[in-house]
């Protein structure tokens, strides 16, 4: 089931630096692509078609003044971007890749995946859920109005929504049989579970556009009624890190959607490692179109869609699901 | 390996545990109590109770810490609680719980057979084997609980909306606003007839 303990550290420490890379490049990919939905040209300057943009971001990032608000509480402000972050990449690092690989000439053989666990689907929740105390906590522990009203809204969204999201998901599982990567995507050979679970996927989707707190749901830092949210107060590195944790949580829900609703890493001629890509990154385009094009919902508007429209379908989803299953 | 994580989590787990009951700030508190949950899903995690392991830190962490944190910051700081404002038979109830506790542990640790650790299967813990058990041998607890829990979420629904305001249709909506603003015009007429009659040559 799991590698020798040498070689998952190696394929941690690659599959972190890659989501890295991947992330930084996504950040371009954003930014060139809003520009390009509002006719301009995004980022341009800075390397060839404007590519080396992160690297100039991060070292402006990196540059600034370390600084923490009076009033707030310094430790647990520190430490809050830190558990958004570990959460967001330690979510990722379940996701498969493929089956078995072999690296040739040595003929080591390995998993693309760090661990196929009977609970993976889970534990994926349960990580992705702690990481909103990252936010809770730097709304709380800044001392600032604004930052605790983005904390609580962060909260309010989270509750709201995970209940749609985990109904939806649990549609699939039915289906599947199992709550491990691996035997879901491979449940889905002939066919992606997005054509019988449509409806789930309507659902999953749009509640992972507002667990991701991606525009038109981020009311956890609307501009014109918070400032900037729980991250009003902060500055530099551990704004980065912020931001790095929710565009990394929106990847992981992509890598989510891709693997509970179009295959996993399965896929014709092209390698397991490529397909994920090709659906990640599909799964991104729509997200950074739908923030190109949607205005921002309010928060009323926000309640009732994830109360009384994606909580009724999920629950209907997941009833005509087990009937299905077991009368078919 | 299993032993250093063990340690570890067993650490922490008694560290949160006493912030919880140390810390004068319910914030901190309630952060402590999330930190002993994680800590005790670990250990969980190292008795293959994969499942519960999981759903401990979903359903504790995950939903109901989060609710803790929330009050907490919603209702703010309500000034700590100084000495001296604790009553005499809360604190003998309080020691008398506490080595009612420890007897208790006392007593199963000693009582305890340590020879061989428990063989379990493959699928011990998985979320097949505590669905079968959830359906099977404990069905009639599994229901009793959702019952209790429902009742608890209807209770705390009625609790929370506080009595429920009358509903009025638009006619009388009306009809109140017209004697609202009747009152308003005899209070109106009634105060420039007392200033009338207290400075007759002022007032025209």
């Amino acid at each position: 089931m799991v590698d020798g303990v040498l070689a998952t550290i190696i394929k941690s420490f690659v599959l972190v630096n890659v989501l890295m890379a991947f992330f930084a490049f996504m950040t371009w990919v954003e930014r060139k692509l809003i520009g390009r939905f509002q006719v301009r040209y995004g980022p341009n300057r800075v390397g060839p078609f404007g590519l080396l943009q992160p690297i100039a971001d991060l070292g402006k990032m990196l540059q600034k003044e370390n600084m923490v608000p009076e009033g707030s509480r310094v430790k647990l402000y520190m430490v809050a971007p830190l558990i958004a972050m570990t959460c967001a990449i330690g979510a990722f690092g379940l996701m498969p890749f493929g089956g078995v690989a072999t690296i040739p000439f040595v003929d080591y053989q390995f998993h693309l995946y760090i661990a196929d666990t009977g609970v993976s689907l889970l534990v994926v929740a349960a990580i992705g859920s702690l990481g909103f105390y990252g936010l809770m906590i730097g709304g709380w522990a800044s001392g600032s109005k604004y930052a605790l009203l983005g904390g609580m809204r962060a909260i309010a969204q989270l509750v709201s929504y995970e209940v749609a999201f985990t109904l939806a998901v649990i549609g699939v599982i039915i289906q599947a049989g199992s709550l491990s990567f691996v035997a879901i995507s491979d449940a889905q050979v002939p066919l992606w579970f997005i054509i019988p679970q449509f409806l789930g996927f309507l659902v999953f989707f749009v509640a992972a556009v507002a667990e991701s707190n991606r525009p038109p749901f981020d009311l956890v830092e609307a501009d014109g009624e918070v400032v900037a949210g729980y991250h009003t107060e902060y500055g530099g590195m551990r704004y980065a890190m912020f931001a790095a944790a929710e565009f990394i949580n929106a990847i992981t829900l992509s890598a989510l959607g891709a693997v509970l609703f179009l295959g996993g890493p399965n896929g014709p001629f092209l390698p397991g490692p490529l397909w994920m890509l090709i659906k990640i990154g599909a799964f991104l385009f729509v997200l950074i179109w739908i923030r190109a094009t949607l205005p921002r919902v309010r928060f009323d508007q926000l309640m009732k869609i994830g109360w009384k429209v994606l909580l009724p379908a999920a629950t209907l989803n997941l009833l005509l699901t087990a009937v299905a299953v077991v009368y078919l | 390996m299993g032993i250093v994580v063990f340690f570890l989590a067993a650490f922490l787990a008694i560290v949160s545990a006493l912030a919880v009951v140390s810390q004068k700030n319910p914030f901190v508190s309630a952060l402590g109590l999330l930190g002993n949950l994680v800590s005790l899903a670990t250990l969980m995690l190292l008795l293959e109770a994969q499942f519960v392991a999981a759903a401990q830190v979903i359903v504790y962490a995950g939903a109901i810490m989060v609710m803790f944190l929330f009050v907490i910051a919603y209702v703010g700081p309500r000034g700590e609680i100084g000495p001296g404002t604790r009553k005499p038979w809360q604190v003998v109830l309080a020691v008398v719980a506490g080595l009612l506790v420890l007897i208790q542990i006392v007593l199963v640790v000693w009582t305890t057979d340590f020879g061989k650790p428990a063989s379990v299967d493959e699928a011990f813990g998985g979320p097949g084997a505590v669905g079968q058990a959830f359906v099977t041998d404990y069905l009639l607890a599994f229901e009793g609980v959702s019952v209790i829990l429902f009742m608890a979420a209807v209770a705390g629904v009625i609790l929370g909306a506080g009595p429920r305001p009358k509903r009025l249709t638009t006619d009388q909506v009306m009809a109140k606003e017209g004697e609202a603003e009747a009152r308003r015009r005899a209070a109106s007429r009634a105060a420039i007839e007392a200033a009338r009659e207290a400075e007759p040559g002022e007032v025209r």
